[in-house]
């Protein structure tokens, strides 16, 4: 326990410090990735903890977002709060809509549930356009940050402290509720509610609340996204910003508090880096959480935890050459992977195939990729990705048979002692 | 009057093209107790795959091939990925297939491009079959509500009438018991699974032609899809039936409506008031024709939770 509040102090220490370190480019994906990272915090208090799958948090995330548009521009553009408090106006929006929506959603369980929460979001989605009063219509609301309490916001640096406070704030209320009595009901809720239902809690009010209460931190996120962007367009309620919190969270993984904001940020900065490099990161996205569904269930930070485990169980001398394999086949598994999506995906692009069409007498030229010219008409350009793959796919099935013996040797040890 | 005959007609068949999709999905949801959400993708997949194939071998046998291709993707979507992740709940498998239908979005845009391909009917279907007050109806709407009515009777006697289908719906009532008498469960729910997936590629081989074929068609088209098993009943086929008939004229009729709530009210003598309020008050009908089946779908989920013709709860 002692080594994690030192990690989260010295996490919050480098967040701090950010603003030193980094340009201006930077420091507003950073804000983003905090912005993600509270918005798959709130999200995991509904699905990883309470067990109830909402395909549609984007309604939640896109209402608070609103909220606060109107709220900065109310009495003529001098604002309902001063700033630094104008997220409170998202939590309001999204508390009063998840109340609503929560109501409905949770009249069911399961699968019906996340269908609902779909259809919830998509009736706000296909809504919003026709409502230009409330949304904007195409050109969405744009809105002016006002100087409060002797800051001007008119820096990245003042924003990117703003943001930090309310995320840092949020995440830690959200840790706290996990502790409540009701916190604690909210996983009786995932586990068994036919039970809890037998000792008398109401799991229909008690699944409302918690539901409500996660669509309220998202609403803050919602707020937090206007106050950085300074408008809001109804391309919020797009369900690609529903999937893109359902990726993040699991890929994280739900089994850790952090591992939802930690899944988040990483993928948002993976996001903003790769933007100019790729234009299949969804792609990557989408196997890389498919990945983790398949062979991690409990996400990326599940891993540490795994591996803890392991090391109490096998010892580190027989654990570290399954993790070195383990690694050595990450790698070459995502080398390959990407080389074949990056040299399809330029193959088949527009360009490529224009390109092909004005010279009938070679169909096949050849293609740029890591600053090399290949061939796609040739074998060896192909085979560059099958063996990365082929010996990726080697390694990874030593490294489970080496793993599977360990443990063999450690249970047979056991039964001879 | 000729309008309104012109939307029931188009309804009448878009809910036609709407069960193709969800009889797949309502089958697959009660036997294995898992809503696909790639389901729409098959449909998407059917789509493409008819398009490229129907430059190489032709529109009709395309029709025929692209079907069987989808079916084979979703016996490997069974057999190696939801099998695999069975024992960790629904949940887990409701996710899995989430991350396919992206990863079949993406691959999709990753090699046709992210716009709408150009994927038509052939120019000896495309005539009118007959005219309505002046209005040329084409011949393509019908052979697709045709083709959906075809199928519906083929499954309907093939899950009553033969042995194939005994076993099925066995393994769908109890999966335990039918394998106890020593059916192979397993290989019934690849096979279920298989032919779901290829009647959406059917729909979507068909479909395609007549509306647009783009990477958006699957998100689009499975929204309503989940919609009409809720709306229906999950599990139960002839609830999809009934839902999607429903749900395709109530859109299809609204898109004709030039009326909003505030002409409701004017009857009452509220007319101003309502305008005043101005909002979802003054919004014309046909521009809600899209939100229309959501707010459906809340009303059942809220007087009858499991949907006009389901019986699990």
């Amino acid at each position: 326990m002692k080594t994690g509040l030192l990690l989260i102090l010295a996490g919050v220490a480098a967040l701090a410090a950010l603003p030193f370190l980094l340009s201006q480019g930077l420091l507003n994906a950073a804000i983003q990735m905090l912005i993600a990272a509270l918005f798959a915090s709130a999200y995991n208090l509904l699905c990883g903890q309470a067990g109830m799958l909402s395909f549609g948090h984007a309604a939640y995330f896109g209402v608070g977002a609103f909220g606060t548009v109107h709220a900065m521009n109310a009495i003529g553009g001098a604002g309902l709060l001063p700033t630094p408090l104008m997220p409170l106006a998202g939590a309001a929006c999204g508390l009063v809509f998840g109340a609503i929506a929560g109501w409905f959603a949770t009249q069911r369980t399961g699968t019906y549930f996340a269908m609902i929460t779909l259809a919830i979001a998509e009736l706000v989605h296909s809504l919003a356009p026709h409502l230009k009063g409330l949304f904007g219509g195409e050109a969405g609301m744009s809105t002016m940050r006002m100087p409060a309490w002797g800051f001007d916001f008119g820096s990245t640096t003042q924003v990117y402290y703003l943001t930090l406070a309310w995320v840092l704030a949020s995440v830690g209320l959200l840790y706290l509720f996990t502790r409540t009595p009701m916190g604690r009901l909210s996983y009786g809720l995932r586990e068994n509610s036919h039970r809890l239902r037998f000792l008398g809690y109401n799991v229909h009010g008690l699944g409302m609340m918690v539901f409500a209460i996660s669509a309220m931190f998202s609403g803050i996120a919602g707020g937090l996204q206007v106050v950085s962007n300074e408008s809001a367009n109804y391309v919020v309620f797009d369900p690609a910003l529903s999937a893109a919190v359902v990726l993040n969270t699991y890929i994280g993984g739900v089994t850790m508090f952090l591992g939802p904001a930690l899944g988040a940020a990483l993928m948002t900065f993976f996001g903003y880096a790769v933007s100019d490099l790729t234009q299949s990161w969804l792609l990557y996205q989408g196997i890389l959480f498919v990945g983790v569904m398949m062979f991690m269930p409990s996400g990326l930070t599940g891993l540490i935890g795994t591996t803890g485990r392991l090391r109490q169980r096998i010892g580190l001398s027989k654990l570290l050459p399954v993790v070195l394999l383990s690694i050595a086949a990450a790698l070459l598994l995502s080398m390959g992977g990407t080389f074949a999506v990056e040299l399809l995906q330029r193959v088949f692009s527009q360009d490529y195939r224009a390109l092909a069409r004005l010279d009938p007498g070679n169909p096949w030229p050849p293609v740029t990729l890591l600053s090399r010219a290949w061939s796609p008409a040739s074998m060896a350009t192909w085979a560059v990705p099958v063996v990365l793959i082929g010996a990726g796919a080697v390694l990874a099935w030593v490294g489970r048979r080496s793993l599977n013996q360990a443990v063999e040797q450690t249970v047979d040890q056991g039964a001879a002692t | 009057m000729d309008q309104i005959i012109v939307s029931l007609m188009n309804g009448v068949i878009y809910g036609l093209l709407l069960f193709m999709v969800s009889a797949g999905l309502t089958l697959i949801f009660g036997m294995m107790g898992v809503l696909n959400f790639a389901h729409a993708s098959f449909y998407m997949l059917g789509a493409y795959f008819a398009y490229t194939l129907q430059g190489v071998i032709g529109f009709w046998l395309a029709l025929v091939v692209s079907p069987v291709l989808v079916g084979l993707v979703g016996v490997v979507v069974e057999r190696f990925f939801l099998r695999r992740v069975h024992h960790h709940g629904h949940a887990h498998e409701l996710l899995l297939t989430f991350g396919l239908s992206f990863i079949v979005a993406e691959s999709i845009k990753l090699f046709f491009g992210n716009f709408p391909v150009d994927y038509r009917i052939p120019a000896s279907l495309d005539v009118s079959a007959f005219s309505v007050g002046g209005a040329q109806y084409p011949l393509y709407r019908l052979l697709m509500g045709g083709i959906a009515i075809a199928m519906f009777v083929l499954i309907y006697l093939l899950l009553t009438h033969t042995r194939v289908g005994i076993v099925v719906r066995s393994a769908i009532y109890k999966p335990r018991m039918a394998e106890a008498l020593g059916h192979n469960v397993p290989l019934v729910f690849m096979g279920v699974f298989g032919v779901g997936a290829a009647l959406a590629g059917l729909a979507g081989a068909v479909a395609g032609a007549f509306y647009t074929t783009n990477p958006n068609m699957a998100l689009e088209l499975g929204v309503m899809v989940f919609v009409v098993v809720v709306v229906g009943g999950l599990g139960s086929l002839g609830g999809a039936m009934l839902a999607s008939l429903l749900i395709g004229v109530v859109t299809s009729l609204a898109v004709a409506v030039d009326r909003s709530l505030a002409d409701l009210f004017a009857l009452f003598g509220a007319g101003d008031w309502a305008t005043g309020v101005g909002g979802l008050m003054t919004l014309k009908v046909s521009s809600l024709s899209a939100t229309i089946p959501f707010a459906l779908m809340l009303l059942i989920l809220l007087v009858r939770p499991s949907g006009l013709m389901g019986e699990k709860g």
